[in-house]
């Protein structure tokens, strides 16, 4: 089997595009391969199409929410480990993210350093796809804090 | 996140960010085109390059399309990607299909032709020849890829943007339609049919609040509940007046979490209620139910809320206006009464 070594690919779905620029930014700094999703319908077709390595889902997006798309993945039993966003910081909520298979949650507003331990613990994952080596070595100081 | 604006103070749970009132819950990305002129225009027509072209993703992109083979990148477009591609393929497909024939026809039906192919230099050149190709094929298909995602990415960030400037655009709208009103009764009515507009809900109610009780002054869809007066503090919109907080009801609602809630029918699958709050004090509550097959979502909920804070500042603008109105009446009656009494 053909092992490539490429950088981690990240999903980010957010429907805020300030927000999404300011994750691409710092998550590219950070070493990573961030792709773009601004609600769930593009997300779930993204994830299905560009085998993520790790997605950073918000919970609030129009038409279909976060918690619908991770419970289509979770039935559709695709291993690819998320980290949710939410700006609810109450036990059920991270209690049911848990139960339906995401690695991490993250409270918003979040720091951006949380969030990218959160994705790179996400990525080193054992649940991630396995099949690529991935780039991890990685300076974590080269974020960018930009708010 | 440091930027973000700190939420409303009575609704603690809700927005990371500036919130802002929207349309319809859903509209996918694909209904805007990605075809069209990314170009300016200057006062006089002539086109001037926009900030966004030199970003450095826009520079990336451009660079990958031309390597691509994306000549006169002017307006990046998926379309052209994907043709491209197709060409890139039909290409592919011809060149090797006439390479194959070539071989076969050179080896079967020409007497020289086993002999020239049995020389190593010619048949170590045509394999070279097809690998460099199949390297050429594989390298641009890469940056078609490349290409392909850049495009997507640029997409979700137009089409988000474009969804954000949509929200306030509505949100400025009803605003300025809810402050040119100072006729309360006309507000009330403007205020509930406007929620249900941007959220596109089949009903709901407002209720103002007089003394220690909620009265339902204006309705949509359930006429028999204009007029009715319940408690702070008793079932969901009590509750919610009393909390100052809103909330998003899904499936059917538990009585016991509620205290004093009336059973009615039909019953809401789906619904929401939010404090209408100006200057730190309670002046309503706003009720929107969903249609069916519908669900709010948190989404909706926090896209609402910047509308009823507008809301809840054109209701006591407009009750205040009233009480002067009032006032102003009751002193020219006075002036009237004592004018009469002098004369």
């Amino acid at each position: 089997m053909s092992v490539t070594i490429r950088r981690p690919r990240v999903l980010v779905v957010e429907d805020d595009p300030d927000l999404l620029v300011v994750l691409r930014v710092n998550l590219t700094a950070a070493g990573l391969d961030p792709i773009l999703a601004g609600d769930g319908r593009t997300a779930i077709s993204r994830i299905q199409a560009e085998r993520p390595d790790a997605v950073v889902l918000d919970v609030m997006l129009p038409g279909i929410d976060g918690w619908s798309v991770l419970e289509d993945l979770h039935a559709m039993g695709d291993p690819v480990p998320i980290v949710v966003c939410s700006a609810k910081k109450n036990a059920e909520d991270m209690e049911r993210a848990r139960d339906l298979g995401a690695s991490g949650y993250v409270v918003k507003p979040f720091d951006i350093d949380r969030l990218l331990d959160a994705v790179f613990e996400a990525v080193r994952s054992p649940s991630r796809r396995p099949g690529v080596d991935l780039e991890l070595d990685i300076d974590l100081e080269l974020g960018v804090d930009l708010v | 996140m440091g930027s973000n604006p700190t939420p409303p103070a009575h609704i603690p749970f809700l927005s990371h960010t500036a919130s802002v009132a929207r349309g319809s819950p859903s509209r996918p990305i694909e209904t805007f085109g990605f075809g069209a002129d990314i170009q300016g225009r200057g006062e006089e027509g002539e086109r001037v390059p926009r900030q966004k072209d030199r970003v450095p993703e826009t520079e990336g992109l451009r660079h990958e399309s031309r390597v691509a083979g994306l000549r006169e990148f002017r307006t990046p477009s998926l379309e052209a990607v994907e043709r491209r591609r197709m060409q890139l393929w039909f290409l592919t497909t011809v060149t090797l299909v006439l390479v194959a024939t070539g071989v076969l026809v050179l080896a079967t039906w020409t007497s020289m032709g086993s002999v020239v192919l049995s020389a190593p230099a010619i048949r170590l050149g045509a394999l070279a020849i097809v690998g460099i190709f199949c390297a050429y094929v594989v390298e641009k298909e890469m940056r078609l890829w490349r290409v392909t995602r850049m495009l997507t990415d640029e997409r979700v960030l137009i089409a988000s943007l474009t969804n954000r400037l949509h929200e306030v655009s509505l949100l400025l709208e009803t605003g300025r339609a809810l402050s040119g009103l100072l006729d309360l009764s006309e507000l009330l009515d403007t205020v509930l049919r406007s929620a249900c507009d941007l959220l596109d809900a089949n009903g709901g109610s407002l209720m103002v609040v007089e003394g220690d009780e909620l009265v339902t002054v204006s309705v949509r869809g359930r006429e028999e509940a204009l007029g009715a007066r319940i408690r702070l503090g008793e079932g969901v919109a009590g509750h919610v007046a009393l909390r100052r907080e809103p909330i998003l009801i899904e499936g059917h609602v538990d009585p016991r979490e509620f205290p004093g809630l009336a059973d009615r029918q039909p019953y809401v699958e789906s619904a929401m209620s939010l404090p209408l709050v100006h200057a730190d004090e309670v002046v309503g509550v706003l009720n929107v139910n969903a249609a069916a097959g519908r669900a709010f979502t948190e989404y909706d909920l926090r896209a609402v809320a910047v509308f009823a804070e507008q809301s809840a500042s054109a209701i006591a603008n407009a009750r205040l206006f009233e009480a002067e109105r009032r006032h102003v009446a009751r002193l020219i009656e006075l002036q009237h009464a004592s004018a009469a009494e002098a004369g």
